[in-house]
């Protein structure tokens, strides 16, 4: 056990050695941080990039849905009424019958839905094993966010958008994406997490309101490892379908 | 000469200190033209997938300079992150580990393997394994570990040898990923339709993804102010290693840090473009500790400094340690295009191996890289976190020189033998003026009528041996003034005509 603590303690003194003592400028940035506030220690790090887009809202979303499609995503659009119209529709031309669905989509979207009716069979994910998920052919999530700039779906892994590994397994997956969800670029992601902070109570506590899981999917899984030839589906889903909601 | 570049070829080594020189590793690839095809056709497709959407980005300039700020921040603070880190990730349910060097990176590893009575252990592919050399390590330990990444896998049944740190395996055609798929996996009538052999290696992998508990990943960022770890990846073979099983150990090099969770914004648009042309790669994931419920319950992180710590003290190279590993400077690189990865002895080739090695080898074995470079700058025009490669290699070529021109053995070397005596001439102008008029004199011996020299002496021959040389004229520049002040303008052009 000594060891370790001696292997920390060599690795953390060569860098101090290296780093030498704080120079003027970052002495104070320096005390910060070590003090463990990291949330406050930033820097000033020069941010000339593209923080917030200039599109409008519809070529935003038009953007978001080219950028999805480039990446063999498949798109459909609907009004707020109709998404659980949209999403059987959905579900039946996938040619697949077996789905789960993380516990918390909002009830509107299969309570009464014609999925429920036309013999699909969807089981909520509370608690489901691993051998009962990779028994389904699809499954259907909210998400936290759409970057319209790269394609981009984020999952932050709540009721709505399930355990990562309802995601992962079934080889179909459908995205319902509400217009107000998506931005346009990946800072803008960013912005809306921290302004989350500042709804929350412990504002003092940026990192603790910070998601714990985050998952970017731009696409389907793919790989280019046999001359550099895309391949669509590897392990995770290889198909990915979004419903972008006009909200 | 061919028996010995054929067992070059297909066993190249990668341990700095066992591999050849540069210049000796890199023959047999430029005498094999299926390696080379196979390599600049690879290159040649994620160039240009790269040029048009690093075009395409308007503030590309802007992130990489916000990006090599925010690395230099971190390295300025390193320890300070590094503790927060491991703070916050303890307190997230997290273990963190440190290991001083490549050995107490694989202890540390394999006992924590031992206490999961693993017998079997499921990889995302990671450079720092790699660089540990941990899979035979743990192969001679009765662990066998699987490679999850489509490219690591053609290479660990192939047992080959990683020749470019993204796609590891871009020196192998079709047909050859067919002919190892087809025998290792038993898989007969296998077309070589890079379709069907992905589909091989999906088939071949799910129920190892479903069966095994324990995974080794790397990591491609840390975040100091949440403790969380991020992979980027495509396949979604690291998915499946950082969901399914139950343990999970992260092994990532101390340079890997980031301070705020906000700095991926930079990071992530970087990345992906830089490294394999796309916007976004598939699957980027993060998680924090442990969470409840989901994915691994029983989380490792190894933090690596194996030589690390000591590229950070130098004011020129700490530069080395913004990488985030995107190979757009071997892809650009016009000596790695030609020789490949193997030829670069590690598992970090091109331009940034040609820095990174002989660094965290602490310049005692590949000394040979910093001089496999042309000097053209490409590296750094590309480099997303702006590391200016070419001024790192100048000044690694002046720490090989010194360091050699100090041992014994080098010490007759003719060149050094020449480099002492050229310092006595050039320090005394009498010296250097019987020397010019020597040396015009010695030069006559060489030259032949047509006012060229085509072969020189000892080692002088390793220049003339690809070029030929001028003579040098009847007069010196020095003589050809005094001359032209008495009033004799014109001499020295007459004579050069007459020479010629």
């Amino acid at each position: 056990m000594s060891a370790v603590a001696d292997s920390r303690k060599k690795v953390l003194d060569a860098i101090r050695r290296a780093t030498g003592p704080a120079t003027a400028g970052s002495a104070e940035r320096n005390s910060v941080s070590t003090a463990g506030k990291g949330a406050e220690v930033h820097l000033d790090v020069a941010s000339d990039y593209v923080r917030q887009g200039k599109m409008t809202a519809s070529a935003r979303q038009e953007r978001f849905v080219e950028r999805l499609r480039e990446y063999d995503a498949e798109v459909v659009e609907c009004e707020p009424e109709g998404l659980a119209a949209a999403i059987a529709a959905q579900l039946a031309a996938s040619g697949r019958r077996r789905f789960v669905a993380p516990p918390g989509i909002p009830a509107e979207w299969y309570v009464d839905a014609a999925w429920k009716i036309e013999g699909f069979e969807c089981t909520l994910d509370h608690g489901l094993t691993t051998e009962e998920i990779e028994q389904a052919e699809g499954v259907v999530t909210a998400c936290f966010c759409g970057v319209a700039d790269s394609g981009t779906i984020v999952l932050h892994h709540g009721p709505a958008e399930g355990r990562r590994v309802i995601t992962l397994l079934p080889d179909w997956h459908l995205c319902v994406v509400h217009r107000s969800q998506v931005v346009e670029t990946l800072p803008e992601y960013f912005d809306r997490c921290a302004n989350r902070d500042q709804r929350s109570e412990n504002r003092d506590q940026g990192a603790e309101a910070l998601p714990k899981l985050v998952t970017w999917i731009s696409g389907p899984s793919a790989t280019a490892d046999i001359e550099m030839t895309r391949i669509k589906g590897v392990h995770g889903p290889r198909f990915l379908n979004v419903i972008l909601v006009r909200d | 000469m061919s028996a010995a570049a054929d067992r070059v070829v297909n066993h190249p080594i990668l341990d700095p200190a066992l591999a050849p020189p540069f210049p000796v590793a890199a023959l047999p690839v430029l005498r094999n033209p299926q390696l080379r095809k196979n390599v600049a056709h690879a290159i040649d497709v994620i160039q240009a997938k790269r040029a048009r959407l690093v075009e395409e980005k308007t503030d590309w300039q802007e992130l990489r300079t916000a990006a090599a700020a925010i690395k230099d921040e971190t390295l300025q603070n390193l320890g300070a992150y590094l503790e927060q880190f491991e703070e916050r990730c303890t307190a997230a349910g997290g273990h963190v580990h440190w290991a001083a060097d490549a050995a107490e990176a694989r202890r540390i590893i394999l006992e924590l393997l031992r206490e999961e009575k693993a017998d079997e252990v499921i990889k995302i592919k990671t450079m720092t394994s790699a660089e540990i050399q941990l899979n035979p390590f743990l192969e001679a330990a009765g662990v066998r570990a699987y490679e999850t990444d489509l490219a690591e896998i053609i290479l660990q049944l192939g047992n080959g040898e990683p020749s470019h740190i993204v796609v590891p395996a871009l020196h192998v055609n079709r047909a050859q990923v067919r002919e190892i798929f087809a025998r290792t996996m038993g898989i007969e009538n296998l077309s070589d339709d890079p379709k069907a052999l992905t589909a091989a290696a999906r088939n071949y992998l799910r129920q190892k993804f479903l069966d095994v508990p324990t995974a080794i990943s790397g990591a491609n960022f840390l975040v100091a102010e949440t403790g969380g770890v991020t992979i980027v990846e495509s396949e979604g073979n690291g998915r499946m290693c950082l969901t399914l099983p139950r343990t999970m150990i992260t092994l990532a090099g101390i340079e890997k840090v980031v301070p705020r969770f906000a700095d991926l914004e930079v990071m992530l648009q970087l990345l992906a473009r830089s490294a394999t042309g796309e916007r976004m790669n598939p699957y980027t994931s993060l998680w924090t500790g442990v969470v409840p419920g989901d994915g691994p319950q029983n989380f490792h992180v190894v933090l690596l400094d194996n030589g690390r710590s000591s590229i950070l003290g130098r004011k020129t190279e700490r530069q080395t340690l913004r990488c985030i590993r995107c190979a757009a400077c071997m892809n650009t690189c016009p000596v790695y295009r030609q020789t490949g990865g193997h030829a670069y002895g590690s598992v970090y080739p091109g331009p940034i191996g040609a820095i990174l090695t002989p660094q965290l080898e602490q310049l005692r074995h590949a000394q040979s890289l910093p001089f496999a470079s042309s000097l053209c700058g490409a590296c750094y025009e590309v480099c997303p976190v702006k590391i200016n490669i070419p001024e790192i290699l100048i000044d690694l070529r002046a720490r090989v020189t010194d360091q050699e021109r100090h041992t014994l053995g080098k010490f007759f070397d003719p060149m050094y033998v020449g480099l002492r005596v050229a310092n006595v001439i050039f320090s005394r102008a009498w010296l250097f003026h019987f020397a010019q008029w020597a040396g015009r004199i010695g030069a006559k011996l060489v030259t032949r009528r047509d006012g060229w020299i085509h072969s020189l002496p000892s080692v002088g021959g390793k220049w003339t041996q690809t070029r030929d040389l001028r003579g040098l004229p009847k007069q010196t520049f020095h003589e050809w003034f005094k001359d032209r002040e008495r009033g004799n303008e014109g001499t020295r052009e007459q004579e050069s005509e007459g020479a010629r």
